[in-house]
């Protein structure tokens, strides 16, 4: 079970949620900017420390005290890759894992569908500087999923990418939660692709839960700003 | 990509250009021209040139121990500074910008005064072995003092240009502070630590107001080019300057060229 339940103050905010969720499953963060839903995966990422409350992955507590982030089987993926600019692709997918020589034959084989699933293979030694947004994308996925971490966080890790190419995303995302089954907390501006991968959400204003359910519900909602974030058009 | 470092620009072909940098040049080395003066046959022989090679020695090894000293000291103390809050940062900012704004010779005076024997620190220090004028130790941490401060600025600068996600993400990836430090953050720095490190050895090895202070003995290169003059002139100033730029300058070109070669395009 994923226990959350955080206390945390911005400035002229405090954002106050909590929710429970079965490991495995997948959860959505919907509402306006600066409802605090980027802050709430901040803190279950470890970046940013609640002021209160407690966080509860399984048999590990996240908070309080704070987990130290190489401790927590945590995959972060926000707006900026964050990309390792003085490594190659298969250095940044690699990153944290044994050196080559010391890898097992697992994580040979392991790295090595990473890089064919995520169609790696043409840029696999190439710098992380020297190649397209979209693949910087499919290289921090890969750097992420390479750890196979028990959490994943997605912090519109999709904007400014083509539909085409965020569809493409999406769906490696939801095909590598399947094969490895991890539990997923995801916020996006776009309700199309937050529904796509999440089938409950809780929607937020002003730093608190102001619904909760699945997406049809929320469509039931009497919130207007959300029925207009639902239907932009 | 937002993490890449962009490359420099491309180099400009317009002969205006090429024209202002020769100029630039012409003025900036501008004062080598005076080692052309006739000043009367060059003196490198005798005495002249026994404390002359003394000095440089005392100047590459002891300048070399400040060095070591200035970065162990001053790359935690960045790492620290960098982290602290805004008001702790700009007291720290204020304090190593009042350490590189002393005159050299004040500097010398109050280092020689904090340092006394009669003292705390100078009595211990003394104590230790270590006399605190005119000794080696001295001639060190005159050294440490004058260029810390410009080390410590320049790596501030070097870390605070890493993006913090970056360091975040390897944490996340598994790495324990000391492992993302040396596999992300001194990577990724190296071209600003390098600047900083080269600009505390010039600093350093060149340093006479507070060294001539603290410690005329043992001479290092600066204060050896202020006996000459006195002693012998112009002549036996002139192979020594020579040898001070050969000497002093091959370091920070070589770190400058290291750092950059490896840029990341």
């Amino acid at each position: 079970m994923f226990e959350v339940a955080i206390q945390k103050r911005r400035r002229g905010l405090t954002v106050d949620v909590a929710f429970c969720l079965e490991e495995g499953a997948a959860l959505g963060l919907f509402g306006p900017s600066g409802a605090g839903k980027s802050t709430v995966l901040a803190c279950l990422a470890g970046v940013q420390i609640p002021d209160s409350g407690r966080i509860r992955l399984g048999d590990s507590l996240l908070f309080p005290p704070p987990l130290p982030l190489h401790r927590r089987s945590v995959g972060y993926l926000t707006q900026e890759p964050n990309l390792f600019p003085h490594l190659t692709v298969e250095g940044n997918v690699a990153f944290g894992l044994p050196r080559v020589r010391a890898r097992t034959v697992e994580q040979r084989a392991w790295l090595e569908r990473l890089r064919r699933q995520l169609h790696l293979d043409d840029c696999w030694s190439a710098s992380v500087t020297r190649i397209s947004a979209g693949q910087a994308r499919r290289v921090a996925l890969a750097r992420m999923l390479a750890h196979r971490p028990a959490l994943v966080l997605l912090d519109e890790p999709f904007t400014g990418l083509d539909r085409a190419l965020v569809r493409g995303l999406v769906a490696d995302l939801l095909e590598w939660r399947q094969a490895l089954g991890f539990t997923l907390v995801a916020v996006d501006h776009q309700a199309e692709v937050l529904s796509r991968l999440c089938p409950q959400v809780l929607a937020m204003e002003a730093g608190r839960i102001v619904e909760r359910g699945s997406w049809a519900e929320l469509r039931r909602a009497s919130s207007e700003s959300l029925r207009a974030l639902l239907n932009p058009l | 990509m937002g993490t890449a470092t962009t490359a420099p620009p491309a180099r400009s072909r317009r002969p205006w250009a090429h024209l202002g940098a020769g100029v630039f040049a012409l003025l900036l080395l501008y004062p080598l021209t005076g080692m052309l003066a006739r000043v009367g046959p060059w003196q490198w022989s005798g005495p002249v040139g026994a404390a002359s090679l003394a000095s440089i020695r005392v100047s590459l090894l002891l300048t070399g121990l400040a060095m070591l000293i200035v970065v162990a000291v001053g790359t935690p103390a960045a790492l620290y500074i960098r982290r602290a809050g805004r008001r702790a940062r700009a007291w720290w900012q204020a304090a190593l910008l009042l350490s590189i704004l002393l005159p050299a010779l004040a500097l010398g005076i109050l280092l020689t005064l904090a340092l006394r024997p009669e003292g705390v620190v100078g009595g211990l220090l003394l104590r230790l072995g270590m006399a605190t004028s005119n000794s080696p130790a001295a001639f060190v941490l005159t050294q440490v003092y004058v260029s810390l401060g410009y080390y410590v600025l320049g790596a501030l600068v070097a870390f605070d240009a890493i993006p913090a996600g970056l360091e975040q993400q390897a944490a996340l990836l598994g790495l324990r502070a000391g492992q993302v430090f040396a596999r992300v953050t001194l990577p990724l720095a190296r071209l600003g630590l390098a600047a900083a490190l080269s600009l505390a050895w010039v600093r350093a090895i060149g340093e006479f107001g507070a060294v001539v202070i603290t410690a005329y003995y043992p001479a290092g290169m600066p204060v050896q080019l202020w006996i000459h003059l006195q002693s012998f002139g112009l002549p036996a100033v002139m192979p020594l300057l020579l040898a001070f730029l050969l000497a002093a300058l091959p370091l920070p070109l070589l770190l400058h060229l290291l750092a950059q070669g490896r840029r990341h395009v």
